[in-house]
């Protein structure tokens, strides 16, 4: 019994001596809970847009940042609704809080703002 | 009784000197450092498992963990949906192609290759064990280089977990029951990824948001 208690206490002792860091940067709300949804159920699309909409809120009303990526996704749903006024002001979002998006954000800004909403097979019905 | 104590107290002192157990042989950083990337794309996950929806139930739980390591993840289900409707959906040929022409298209530093080995449950009797494994290799984006590897197997059997007797074979059965029903290893891939990239000596070193960036060369 006490040895087991004292390789429990070895256990949390190394637990806590930081083998695994475990400070997050960002509140991701439900942003991996509802990827995985959408991805178990592409009906859910409206859910994820959700979701990502309340994590952009949540960050610029706490004044914190929004991130990585989820202006970006959040933008590509709003282009697959056929948004995609909407969608290039969350590319350039994306792109002036991380610098590192930029070559991908203006590219994704010219094709939303030079075609026809697209249609991904994602987002179409079979 | 008095062997198993000492060999605890060692462990503890091993642990309180070593930080962390079962270090592996410490990874070489030099390329990784040389180049500090400060951008990863994730592309295309390779599935060498039966379950065709593995990839994608990774791919939920991948943005987080390296966003939380301090680098800008490119949006990884765009990025999915892009690469899928200009042909390159194909995870094996992304993987095998050159890692410099996907860099000039998203303007990425670094580019994760992930492939799923295993992703299953097997079921006996009264008990289950549900396994993950997978293998990550970043690469460089403007080099091609492999910046870092890392191997993750994890296994899961409830009835490690509970004690014998009757109760815990009615507990392993419930337990079967509910993972054989729909298996979940969405926990199982938080825990792979955590400790392929949070490990000190064998993760990532800090990204560029993280406050340790280049500053943990004793670590990593």
């Amino acid at each position: 019994m006490s040895n087991r208690t004292l390789l429990l206490v070895v256990a949390t002792v190394s637990l806590l001596a930081g083998c695994v860091t475990n400070n997050q940067k960002y509140d991701w709300g439900k942003y991996d809970a509802s990827l995985y949804a959408y991805y178990k159920d592409p009906a859910k699309a409206g859910e994820l847009s959700a979701a990502l909409a309340a994590v952009i809120e949540d960050a610029n009303s706490n004044h914190a940042k929004v991130p990585p990526g989820v202006y970006a996704e959040y933008g590509y749903l709003q282009m697959q609704q056929g948004k995609n006024q909407d969608a290039i002001n969350s590319f350039k979002q994306e792109a002036a809080l991380w610098p590192e998006s930029k070559v991908f954000m203006d590219q994704m800004t010219k094709v939303a703002s030079t075609s026809a909403p697209i249609r991904t097979s994602q987002s179409s019905p079979p | 009784m008095i062997p198993l104590m000492r060999v605890a107290a060692v462990l503890a002192t091993l642990l309180a000197f070593g930080g962390c157990a079962n270090r592996p042989a410490r990874p070489d950083y030099s390329q990784f450092r040389s180049e500090a990337p400060r951008s990863i794309l994730v592309v295309p996950v390779i599935n060498r498992t039966v379950d065709v929806n593995a990839p994608d139930y990774f791919l939920a739980t991948i943005a987080r963990p390296l966003a939380e390591r301090g680098y800008y993840v490119f949006p990884v289900n765009m990025v999915k949906s892009v690469m899928s409707d200009d042909g390159l959906s194909d995870a094996n040929l992304v993987h095998s192609g050159d890692p410099r022409r996907l860099g000039e298209i998203f303007g990425t530093d670094a580019i994760m290759y992930i492939s799923i080995e295993r992703w299953d449950a097997k079921y006996v009797v009264l008990s289950t064990s549900v396994t993950v494994e997978l293998n990550y290799v970043l690469k460089s984006a403007h080099t091609g280089q492999e910046l870092w590897k890392n191997h993750q197997l994890i296994v899961y059997s409830p009835q490690a977990n509970n004690g014998g007797g009757v109760a815990g074979l009615v507990a392993n059965a419930i337990a079967a029951a509910i993972t054989k029903a729909s298996p979940n290893y969405i926990p199982l891939a938080k825990q792979a990824n955590a400790k392929a990239i949070d490990l000190k000596g064998s993760g990532l070193p800090a990204g560029p948001y993280d406050a340790l960036f280049g500053k943990d060369a004793a670590d990593y």
